[in-house]
């Protein structure tokens, strides 16, 4: 029997399954597919508008955030790094001012922390720095991020095309190509070695973030160390290396911990007859032969809204939560789901499951609909996570309070 | 456009897949399974050749279409490019390692001096030469008799013969168990005794997953029908089929409708009810094994699931398990995948790939020092025995000693 089955393999479940693993629980987790973290930015965006504690009192109080509280999402974070440090990463940043990082296009991105590779990209104004990409990568366009970076104020001072050795040359290099060249030790040593007199002169060098996949922290030190400068990373295109690193450790952390990992099936929720159907009995997974029933004490669901896999949307405008076909707050006008701006307001992108205080989905009375049953991350209602810049806070804040309430 | 051929159009070139694939980590002779899959499916057509030879350097080890958030049968739909691509030409040598039944046959009854032979440098030297087969890569000793002639009163025709069916388990051994590594199956057999279950062995043939490996579907086809034909009375009687090869019970629930597109209810009812081991003990007889008692097992091991294993979609059943028994400082491996593919590693060309995507597992267990490996397929054993010069387990092994049962 298992305590506590999470649904779902984003931030937000992999980061529950670990909390919960490490407060002693028996954690099953179930995934079909693996999540978002490997095709992100790999930052923590908590508030892109600015400081969280002062929006949080003009926020509904359906709003995630309002649901999990402050304090919730300073916890998780104080979790997080505990289970990012033995895989030797770290996050820099803060909750009082949000960090300013360069995206792939050249854009100023608000976020609150990132991998210190990343995070050391702010402030880009002041000390001069240069822009560098790495020969014949298709995924991080100089040009681009230069351009624009010049019309916000934040030009680089040059511009540098670098070599890399053990590149793929019968096809296009991945970011996790690059990331694997810089990992192994012999070939990043005559990689810096030819980097060494490209950057002479240049104390600060931005680069795609391809410094290494499972030993990052050994090739950001290798590489200030030989070439003595200092470096910053910005995200490229998918795969993610920084999104991919914090999966690989959470996902290893939560192993260490006892979790069980499984992936591939897709989920359908059971409800316990001998409850008179007010407890969740755990979920039927769609494995290779056949249904397999698991059992659990709670199951906690981590599945994401309309692009992950949580919410369905069907052609008759009802929106359906694919595990336990809970209640969705939504609306059936089809047409009005979607702005034609992009960046503009999306209807869809808020609606969700509406959860209690500790989590629990609610019924259309009010009261949870099952007493075991929690939610956390894109699956909640009452967020639209883009336009907030909210996303990785609301899956930390949210599986955090979750985890709490199903163990108390 | 094939069944996992139609699922291209739920891809959103996210790319997980291919951050994920053990083989595109190594060699850029491989573009990814995005590339080759959903990305040039659109350009196939039926009946007619590949877009492109790159698919041929898949190893069929399942980790994509097992990461795809979004349900997209990748593996699925590079088996069977793999196959269009290599239609009409396929090589001696990969007709040959698609019938191990037909090796074994030949093999096992000359064993003293089929295995003398086969452990000649200067033979497989020859054998690399004229045939392509890759003169490093593991080949297993026959066994001098085979499982069913060792078990020769287990076997049984027709589930009419079987006196207590509540309790009955068909033992499905496949081509390794029955050639090579008969104790296995008779301790996988002791096991499932011991908890309280009689076992029979149903007739049967090779699951015909190396066939549809090598591209040869139509022959895979024969061997899958011929199975289902034999084996699914005895799912129908409510005998679960249970192996100890997980690339076989993979097959036999998975393959055989969704890569070779038997359908059917007999085909239906025999994928339902064929378990690996582990989920036969897990999820079938669950109680019993958590009242049994453990001994100590003193070993410092390293525990590599396959990707068979994983593709199953069920976790990883026998880690609960071994995680229980006493003394055994057990470590999980981090690699994605051994490398071997079943026969991928065996041929010349691949295997050089095959063994850096295994550098990483070798490396671990160099790094931990450990004493042994376990994992549940055949070939990833043989195959990380050879590369780390470490005994290699199948977990039922280790759940005997720990039963005291050998």
């Amino acid at each position: 029997m298992t305590d506590v089955l999470i649904v779902g393999a984003g931030l937000a479940g992999l980061f529950a399954a670990a909390l919960a693993a490490r407060r002693g629980a028996a954690v099953t987790l179930i995934t079909q597919g693996r999540g978002g973290l490997g095709i992100g930015h790999g930052c923590i965006d908590i508030w892109s508008a600015g400081v969280l504690e002062r929006a949080l009192p003009h926020l509904p109080d359906n709003h995630p955030y309002r649901r999990a509280t402050i304090s919730s999402l300073r916890s998780a974070l104080t979790q997080l790094d505990g289970m990012l440090s033995p895989s030797g990463l770290r996050l820099s940043g803060s909750l009082a001012r949000n960090l300013r990082l360069p995206t792939p296009a050249g854009q100023l991105h608000p976020t609150a922390f990132a991998l210190t590779a990343q995070a050391q990209a702010d402030p880009l104004t002041g000390e001069d720095f240069t822009l560098a990409t790495i020969d014949a990568f298709r995924d991080f366009s100089l040009a681009l991020a230069s351009h624009n970076l010049r019309q916000l104020g934040a030009p680089p001072a040059s511009l540098l095309e670098l070599p890399m050795v053990g590149l793929p040359t019968r096809r296009d290099a991945y970011s996790t190509d690059l990331a694997r060249c810089l990992d192994d030790s012999s070939l990043r040593a005559e990689t810096f070695r030819a980097w060494k007199p490209r950057v002479l002169g240049i104390r600060r060098l931005g680069l795609p973030a391809v410094l290494g996949l499972q030993s990052h922290p050994v090739v950001m030190a290798d590489l200030e160390d030989r070439l003595g400068l200092q470096v910053f990373e910005i995200p490229t295109l998918p795969p993610s290396v920084p999104g991919l690193r914090i999966e690989a450790a959470l996902r290893a952390d939560a192993q260490r911990h006892g979790a069980l990992i499984i992936e591939g099936p897709h989920v359908i929720g059971r409800v316990s007859g001998a409850s008179n159907g007010k407890r969740a009995a755990g979920v039927v997974a769609h494995t290779a032969g056949g249904p397999h029933v698991y059992n659990a004490d709670r199951v906690l669901l981590a599945t994401g809204g309309v692009l992950h896999g949580g919410l369905v949307t069907l052609p008759t405008g009802r929106v359906q939560e694919s595990v336990f076909d809970l209640p969705v707050v939504h609306n059936t006008q089809r047409q009005t789901w979607t702005s034609p701006q992009i960046g503009g307001r999306q209807a869809y992108a808020t609606f969700g499951v509406a959860v209690d205080h500790q989590m629990r989905p609610r019924a259309l009375d009010g009261g949870p609909v099952l007493e075991n049953l929690y939610a956390a991350g894109g699956l909640l209602a009452g967020a639209d996570r883009t336009r907030e810049g909210s996303r990785q806070g609301i899956d930390l804040a949210t599986a955090y309070r979750a985890v709490e309430a199903a163990l108390a | 456009m094939t069944a996992p051929g139609l699922s291209a159009d739920l891809c959103l070139k996210c790319n997980i897949c291919t951050a994920a694939c053990p083989v595109a980590a190594v060699t850029d002779l491989f573009p990814g399974p995005k590339a080759v899959g959903p990305q040039a499916e659109r350009y196939r057509q039926p009946g007619a050749g590949s877009v492109d030879a790159s698919v041929t350097w898949c190893s069929g080890c399942g980790t994509c279409t097992r990461v795809c958030p979004h349900g997209v049968q990748v593996a699925e739909m590079n088996i069977l490019a793999k196959a269009q691509a290599a239609r009409g030409h396929i090589p001696l040598r990969d007709q040959f390692m698609s019938r191990p039944e037909w090796l074994g046959r030949f093999g096992s009854p000359l064993a003293p001096l089929a295995n003398f032979a086969l452990s000649q440098p200067l033979l497989r030297l020859a054998l690399e030469r004229l045939l392509g087969i890759a003169r490093h890569a593991p080949m297993p000793p026959f066994s001098h008799t085979t499982l069913r002639r060792r078990q020769r009163a287990r076997l049984v025709r027709t589930p009419e013969q079987v006196a207590r069916a509540a309790t009955t388990v068909a033992f499905y051994h496949g081509c390794s168990a029955n050639y090579y590594e008969p104790q296995l199956a008779e301790t996988a057999i002791a096991v499932l005794e011991h908890l309280g279950c009689s076992v029979i062995i149903p007739p049967q043939v090779c699951c015909g997953l190396p066939l549809q490996s090598n591209g040869l579907l139509r022959a895979a086809r024969l061997q899958a029908r011929s199975n289902i034909r034999s084996l699914s009375p005895f799912a129908k009687a409510g005998i679960p089929i249970v192996g100890t090869s997980t690339s076989c019970t993979l097959s036999l629930k998975h393959d055989y409708q969704n890569i070779l597109g038997l359908e059917g209810e007999d085909a239906a009812v025999l994928a339902e009810s064929t378990f690996d081991i582990f989920e036969f003990l897990a999820f079938r007889l669950r109680s019993t094994l958590d009242q049994a008692i453990l001994h100590e097992v003193t070993a410092r091991a390293l525990y590599h699931p396959p990707c068979q294993l994983k593709s199953h979609f069920m976790g990883l059943p026998a880690l609960p398990v071994l995680r229980r028994i006493p003394e055994l400082d057990l470590h999980l491996s981090e690699a994605e995948c051994c490398g071997i593919a079943g026969t991928y590693g065996l041929k010349k060309e691949k295997y050089r790939v095959a063994r850096d995507v295994g550098e990483g597992l070798f490396a671990q267990a160099r790094r931990l020092n450990v004493d042994c490996i376990i994992t549940d397929s055949e070939t990833c054993r043989w195959w990380i025995a050879r590369h780390t010069a470490l005994p290699a387990f199948h977990p039922v092994q280790i759940l005997a000693q720990s039963l005291r049962l050998s």
